[in-house]
């Protein structure tokens, strides 16, 4: 068990992490709207994180709080990355399609560019030498995985209510939404924030975890490789993240063998699964159980 | 700023611009078809730059499969960045069947085409890094034949540099476009190229092969990528497979900047945002990127179908 741990114990880790960032792609998503923001709020939340970790101005918080500081660094990344968003998502929601998606990777890009260059960030080497909060990689899972259960929790009782009925309206037909009653600017705006904020928490999380936070965190690949999760797992389904990121940030580990050309097969599972799986696994899941479903009535049965 | 800093910035933004404003015309003219955007067009812009490096210089490095290749016939430099253009519109025409028209067929959604066509990046990106790493390659300054590096003349004292290489791009970029214009606008070819991006179904009834069509378009959008990316390398070097990630995210900063779909409005947007660029003071010069992506952000908020485009009236 320990060796196992140590051979895939990050991995594992990993794929609750990437896990998280689809979910933050989805929320927006399940209203219908494309949003790639969430790799910029994850580098404000590793940012907020890594510096309260390290500088010298909050060494006397680190001191007085000990590992509590911890907590604390998740609920500033989450309540600024709350706040950015709204701030971003109100002028930006109101805007549809690839329109949006555009506006959020430009939002990406000026994060990126803002963080190379400010000297709080560390500029383009980043901030290294981030404090840990457990003793190994594996630790992480005691945070990674319960955020993740309880992400999935509250996205399902969220899916339920009035709230996620109301996502899916606007997601089938915003106009159709609107005469109904729905108020699609808010119920987008409240999905943008849901999305973002768990971005920045993830990030704050991330960045301990990963020792070290740069500008390379939060890039136009990252958004892809978080909006790939989602498609290939099945949009319309809570699981899709979980499972497009349990197959693709596990997919370059199988392939560690084909070394450098292992990239090349990823893409080339990008491009296979948008064409034969447009559902995603989860969709093509279901119309698999659905078609045995249906060979089960008996000819003359009623349906 | 003195006369002279501004006359160099504008000369750089002019010359930079225009290469933007091609490259943006492949985005361009495949969104006014298809009203996707096809991200691989960066990767082409890439590709088109290391095949022209290929056949100009043929000098491979130290990394990669094709490690200390060197290929024993070199072309002269407009012979190898027409045939690298051509390879280009290939590829693009290759990606288009692969990648698009699958996906079209089944009646895909339009964000699985962005999907898609992230994947072909991803692939050609990194089969370019498989295949000769990722050093940087810089063409010689001969292969423009025997002229002057640079142009100076002097204003009022000061002294204003103007790289050869910028003079060449600029005329390239600018004949170009006004041989495109032409085919657009005056040609049969050009007539039917507009009634496909107007209305396919009724292009189709009225006997235009709409895929053959679409074909073109991406062959098209495929030379001119190539062609983008040859002329950058040309002035700047390839600084490996990555390098046009940027120019593809600058160049979609550039279509919406002109209005998505819109050909005018491309070019405009391609000056601009060259201009823009030039003029960002060296002291802030590591924000120049930025500057392109606030003001993306910035028309996207106050006018969304950008400076040329038209509005789009949402349909019930």
């Amino acid at each position: 068990m320990a060796e196992f741990l140590n051979n895939y114990g990050f991995l594992i880790v990993t794929v609750v992490q990437q896990a998280l960032l689809g979910m933050s792609l989805y929320y927006p998503l399940s209203a219908g709207q494309l949003s790639l923001a969430s790799p910029g709020f994850y580098a404000l939340g590793g940012y907020i994180a890594a510096i309260i970790g390290t500088a010298e101005l909050f060494a006397p918080w680190r001191d007085l709080l000990g590992k509590a500081v911890f907590p604390l660094e998740w609920i500033i990344a989450g309540v600024a990355s709350a706040l950015l968003s709204l701030v971003i998502g109100l002028p930006a929601l109101r805007l549809r399609g690839i329109y949006l998606a555009l506006a959020t990777i430009a939002f990406v890009q000026i994060v990126r560019v803002i963080s190379l260059n400010l000297s709080i960030t560390g500029g383009a080497i980043g901030i290294f030498g981030i404090p840990q909060l457990f003793e190994s990689r594996w630790g992480y899972i005691w945070i990674f995985g319960p955020l993740l259960a309880a992400t999935l929790l509250f996205t399902w009782r969220l899916e339920q209510g009035r709230i996620g009925r109301a996502f899916r309206a606007i997601r089938e037909d915003e106009l159709a939404a609107e005469a109904m009653g729905i108020n699609p600017t808010r119920y987008k705006v409240q999905a943008f924030i849901i999305g973002g904020t768990l971005a920045g928490v993830v990030g704050a999380m991330s960045a301990p975890f990963l020792n070290t936070w740069n500008a390379r965190q939060g890039t136009f690949d990252a958004s892809i490789a978080y909006l790939a999760y989602v498609l290939i797992g099945g949009t319309r389904s809570l699981w899709g993240a979980l499972l497009g990121a349990a197959l693709l940030a596990t997919l370059p580990e199988i392939l560690r063998p084909l070394n450098d050309s292992r990239l090349i097969i990823n893409g080339m599972v990008l491009v296979i699964v948008s064409i034969y799986l447009p559902q995603g696994i989860v969709g093509a899941l279901a119309r698999l159980r659905g078609a045995g479903k249906k060979k089960g009535v008996p000819a003359g049965g009623k349906t | 700023m003195t006369t002279a800093q501004f006359l160099q910035n504008l000369l750089n933004g002019i010359s930079i611009g225009s290469v933007y404003a091609i490259f943006a015309l492949g985005y361009t003219l495949v969104f006014s078809i298809l009203g996707i955007i096809n991200f691989a067009h960066g990767a082409v812009f890439t590709l088109g730059a290391y095949l022209t490096y290929a056949m100009a210089v043929g000098q491979f490095g130290i990394n990669g499969l094709l490690s200390g290749l060197s290929i024993p016939v070199q072309l002269p430099f407009p012979v190898a960045l027409l045939l690298g253009c051509i390879l280009s519109g290939l590829v693009s025409v290759l990606i288009e069947r692969l990648a698009f028209r699958p996906l079209r067929n089944r009646g895909g959604d339009a964000l699985l085409a962005l999907v898609s066509s992230l994947g072909v990046a991803l692939v050609t990106v990194n089969a370019i890094q498989y295949f000769v790493g990722s050093e940087i390659y810089s063409f010689p300054p001969e292969i423009y034949g025997d002229i002057k590096p640079a142009i100076t003349f002097s204003i009022s004292e000061s002294v204003v540099v103007i790289r050869t290489v910028q003079v060449i791009i600029f005329g390239v970029c600018m004949a170009v476009l006004v041989s495109l214009g032409f085919l657009i606008a005056r040609t049969r070819f050009g007539k039917a190229l507009r009634a496909v991006a107007e209305n396919p179904a009724t292009a189709s009834l009225l006997g235009i092969s709409v895929n053959r069509f679409i074909l073109y378009t991406f062959f098209l959008s495929g030379f001119l990528g190539g062609l983008a990316g040859s002329l950058v390398g040309t002035s700047f070097g390839v600084a490996g497979p990555y390098f046009g990630v940027t120019y593809g995210l600058q160049g979609i900063a550039v279509i919406v900047l002109g209005g998505l779909g819109s050909i005018p409005g491309s070019v405009l947007g391609g000056i601009i945002i060259g201009l823009i660029e030039a003029f960002v003071p060296p002291d802030y010069s590591a924000y120049k990127e930025a500057v392109s992506f606030a003001l993306l952000f910035l028309i996207l908020m106050v006018r969304p179908q950008g400076l040329l485009g038209q509005s789009q009236i949402q349909k019930v």
